[in-house]
């Protein structure tokens, strides 16, 4: 988690200035006009696999956001069955054939099988497991980018005593590992609040919180370069002398040149947590509820299942794999629209 | 003794005999050619021999050498190897059989598998006086510690003295008989406690020469039996046995002694050169040395062992997913030995909480007892049957009763109508706790929450990253107190009712979850003590009947089998039916 999720090396410095172009030709006159981001999504659309990773995160996010009208349209719940009718006890716990894959033939009462000893449905609890891992992956970066945005502005732009301080604070956060704190903080957060009602919701609330504070600091460092070149550009000296106050500039002057890097690390951070939450369940920290791609993916490793039923390991690892996978390449293009230096 | 295994905790049954070779459905790829089928033994009690003298007979076949790994998959193991404080399955099977000896021991008998009591430190299994409140032992004098030091009688006398000390050793087997039987061990506080390092305040024990001699404040005739636990061997004199700290490498006296140890991780027993084979009636030093592995993967422990490879075939697994049940039947043959052992799970129903015994019995059929098993990883009539009461199968003096005239099954109707006829409200409000950090405690415990909740239950399960076992025994412990709900697995100790009824039902005892208190109840199992040797087992059995029809204050909610997986070059697999392990003694690595 230590590692950065965008590294200046990645982004295009915003402190070289734009090459000169012809005011009169026909380039110049296309864009005339139009802010950065608007050239930005132009290009963005042209981008072949853009727009094909942005329609499957979209496919992620429906399903996230619809899971219960989706569930219901196929008939199929979370809710546990009683094991004895889904499947075999004698059969090494397989679903029984009327269930599906693998010992019968495709039925839709179970579109993508039922659970091996369980008898739990995937499709339900695959619906789920991505609206819980988008929903932690989305506030965890959204909390992320937020504290490591204001941290970098104040660090960058107050620099002194503030930067020296902030910057240790980013050193120190970076120091700790960021999953033996994980490790740790489980049992904690069981030992204290198990007794609750909301367990599972004060759990994601930890997980989100552990995730958040593990992952602002890169963010942090990048804004806080770029502000530190930012601040003593003409338009940031005009705004001092004119006596704005410091919040003024630092929201009103720099942020808005700070859109890029902001949304590239946003866009890097997202497949990084979706990543990190699934590795977290997988190892039985963070959620413990099993509805989670990663408590799947563990449920799915046991070798007889594997040979037996390999659809059962895959449906979540595919999820994790085409999400991440689209995510990135996402975050790739957005990066390579905002440069002003791409040229294709 | 406890199952150490959390995962035990969700034991349910089936009412399925099984035909292993048939499977649920034929077409699921023939992957099970021609196992045996295999039934759901009971285990008998043995026999005793006390004129067995050392050497134990050799085992036909057998060679020396080699290194033996036991793979525990999902056992944690002892916390502690203080021979005082053992009582769980794992740790004294392992230790008794290697390392600690006591006043006596069991033997397999080769061809029929049953335990043999045999003498061990002791020359023969004991003289009782007429009416067993004295036992006389003599200490053989050819036993040796693993420093050379012979093993003396106040050695002896000194490990018999320590298990009265039920601060030191809280959850240790002395505070169920050493201190119920032992004359004037209620007022001693033991060794450690009541400050007393010689044990010279005890005057229950007298050593002259090599004889021991116990007396007992109320006739005890199992004493032979409660001679085989390790904590009725010997520890070293003074400090040298101090807890907890002896606990981490106590003195060997048997074949083998303890290299290393990681507390729920790895314990290595090393040839223990001082000790001789003609001192012991009952144990052998074939291997050079035996590794344990506890808290083992059961998917990867299983493919190593199926997998035949040179890493496997010297190894032996405790227990055998589900999954691979079909695999191991049909490719093992002799080497997956199902072990029978007296052995019985329950859930118990706080009796100061839920004092209504139609809510018991409500709670005995909203349990989904296949469900819970088919979720939980087990074999439906070949690891759990369904039982009828606390008694195991095929101890003396069980009794083939039925509670309810047939054998409680999951039915929710008759749960719920069982509640109506209570009066109380319903949903009626349960809590129970579940080991949160394993899917398979965790998918179980969403079966029983279904089960529940259709019969008109509502649970409210609490997630624990610690062992059940530990929430249920601490009485002071802030999710013990809501819980209405607990659960025990629970072992003979040596094959009489004795060790099963008042260890989980009499007032007061550690394993007492239900928090069962009858004065009438008590009164009984003080009074079968008293009887003649040969009423007690009758009578136990029809106490067992009392209790589960009068109160039913525990749901036994299955019988136990084990499942050993045994390495194509370990020699003699087999099982130890007197307590539910491998059995070690008796092993060898083929050369």
């Amino acid at each position: 988690m230590s590692a950065d999720t965008a590294g200046p090396e990645t982004l295009g410095s915003l402190s070289t200035e734009p090459e000169q172009q012809d005011p009169n030709s026909q380039q110049a006159k296309e864009i005339s006009g139009k802010s950065p981001l608007r050239i930005a999504l132009g290009r963005l659309a042209r981008d072949k696999i853009a727009v094909i990773c942005a329609v499957v995160v979209l496919f992620f996010v429906l399903c996230a956001v619809f899971a219960g009208p989706i569930c219901h349209l196929f008939g199929v719940s979370l809710e546990t069955p009683l094991a004895s009718e889904r499947v075999d006890g004698l059969n090494q716990g397989l679903p029984k054939p009327s269930m599906g894959p693998p010992n019968g033939p495709f039925t839709w009462d179970h579109p993508m099988g039922v659970a091996p000893r369980t008898g739990e449905d995937n499709l339900a609890y695959w619906l789920y497991g991505c609206r819980v891992s988008l929903t932690i992956a989305t506030t965890a970066t959204i909390f992320a980018s937020l504290v490591g945005v204001v941290v970098g502005l104040l660090a960058g732009f107050l620099g002194g005593a503030v930067d020296k301080v902030l910057s240790f604070f980013i050193d120190l956060f970076l120091t700790i590992p960021f999953l033996l704190a994980a490790l740790t903080i489980a049992p904690i957060i069981n030992d204290r609040y198990n007794l609750s009602d909301n367990y599972s919701t004060i759990q994601k609330t930890a997980l989100i919180m552990v995730l958040s504070i593990f992952g602002w600091m890169g963010t942090a460092r990048l804004i806080r370069g770029e502000v530190i070149t930012l601040r003593e550009r003409e338009f940031v000296q005009a705004a001092r002398v004119m006596g704005m106050p410091t919040g003024r500039i630092l929201f009103k002057e720099l942020l808005p040149n700070l859109a890029a890097p902001i949304i590239i690390s946003i866009s890097l951070m997202l497949p990084t947590f979706v990543a990190l939450e699934a590795g977290l369940a997988f190892l039985g920290i963070g959620v413990t509820d099993g509805v989670s791609w990663g408590q799947m993916i563990l449920k799915g490793t046991n070798l007889t299942f594997f040979r037996e039923y390999p659809q059962y390991l895959w449906q979540p690892l595919l999820g994790i794999v085409a999400l991440v996978l689209s995510l990135n390449l996402l975050g790739d293009a957005v990066r390579d629209a905002l440069d002003p230096k791409t040229r294709r | 003794m406890k199952r150490n295994k959390p995962l035990a905790l969700v034991a349910g049954a089936a009412l399925l005999t099984l035909a292993a070779c048939g499977g649920g459905s034929s077409d699921d790829g023939g992957s099970n050619g021609g196992g045996k089928e295999r039934e759901f033994g009971d285990q008998t009690g043995g026999t005793k021999d006390a004129e067995r003298q050392g050497p134990a007979a050799d085992v036909e076949g057998a060679t020396a050498g080699g290194t033996i790994t036991v793979y525990l998959p999902g056992d944690p193991g002892p916390d502690s190897l203080d021979p005082t404080g053992g009582w769980s399955v794992t740790g004294n099977s392992i230790q008794q059989a290697l390392t600690s000896r006591s006043l006596t021991q069991y033997v397999r008998d080769n061809e029929t598998g049953d335990p043999v009591l045999v003498p061990d430190l002791a020359t023969d299994l004991g003289t009782p006086n007429d009416d067993f409140t004295e036992w006389t032992f003599t200490i053989r004098d050819d036993a040796t510690w693993e420093d050379g030091q012979p093993v003396t009688a106040d050695e002896v006398a000194f490990g018999i003295c320590r298990s009265l000390d039920s601060d030191a050793f809280p959850s240790g087997p002395g505070t169920e008989y050493s201190k119920t039987y032992f004359e004037g061990a209620a007022d001693y506080k033991g060794p450690y406690t009541g400050k007393d390092p010689k044990c010279e305040k005890w005057s229950g024990i007298s050593v002259d020469g090599q004889d021991i001699t116990i007396k007992m404040a109320k006739p005890f005739p199992d004493m032979d039996y409660w001679g085989a636990f390790m904590a009725m061997g010997p520890a070293p004199l003074g400090n040298a046995s101090k807890p907890p700290n002896y606990g981490n490498k106590p003195l060997s006296n048997g074949p083998y002694k303890v290299d290393s140890y990681k507390p729920n991780e790895e314990l290595v027993l090393v040839k223990n050169d001082q000790w001789a084979a003609d001192s012991d009636p009952g144990r052998h030093q074939y291997a050079d040395e035996f590794v344990f592995k506890f808290n083992q993967d059961q998917a990867k422990v299983d493919e190593i062992m199926l997998s035949d490879n040179s890493d496997s075939q010297t190894a032996i697994s405790t227990g055998l997913g589900s999954d691979k049940y079909n695999d191991a039947n049909g490719q093992l043959g002799d080497r997956l030995v199902q072990q029978t052992s007296q052995c019985v799970s329950t859930l118990t129903p706080d009796y100061t909480k839920i004092t209504d015994i139609n809510v018991r019995k409500a709670l005995a059929y909203a349990y989904p007892y296949e469900d819970v098993w088919i979720a939980g990883g087990e074999v439906p009539g070949v690891t759990r049957i369904p039982a009828n009461s606390v008694m195991p199968p095929g101890m003396a003096g069980k009794k083939e009763f039925q509670v309810d005239g047939e054998q409680i099954t999951y039915d929710p109707e008759k749960a719920k109508a069982l509640l109506e006829e209570a009066g109380v409200e319903m949903p009626y409000p349960i809590t129970m706790v579940y080991y949160e950090v394993d899917p398979l405690a965790v998918a179980t415990q969403e079966q029983i929450t279904k089960g529940f909740e259709a019969s008109g239950f509502k649970v409210k399960a609490i997630p624990v990253q610690d062992s059940p076992y530990n929430i249920w025994l601490d009485p002071d412990n802030k999710v013990n107190k809501t819980l209405n709900l607990r659960g025990v697995n629970w072992c003979s100790d040596w094959p009489a009712g004795s060790t099963m009824i008042p260890p989980l039902l009499k007032t007061g005892a550690v394993y007492n979850t239900a928090q069962f208190s009858e004065s009438s109840v008590d009164d009984e199992m003080d009074n079968i003590a008293t009887m003649p040797l040969e009423d007690q087992a009758g009578a136990w059995g029809d106490l067992d009947e009392k209790i589960m029809t009068e109160y039913f204050p525990i749901i036994p909610t299955a019988f136990r089998n084990d499942l050993f997986v045994f390495g194509s070059k370990v020699g003699n697999p087999t099982g130890d039916g007197s307590i539910g392990a491998p059995n070690y003694k008796d092993v060898y690595v083929m050369q």
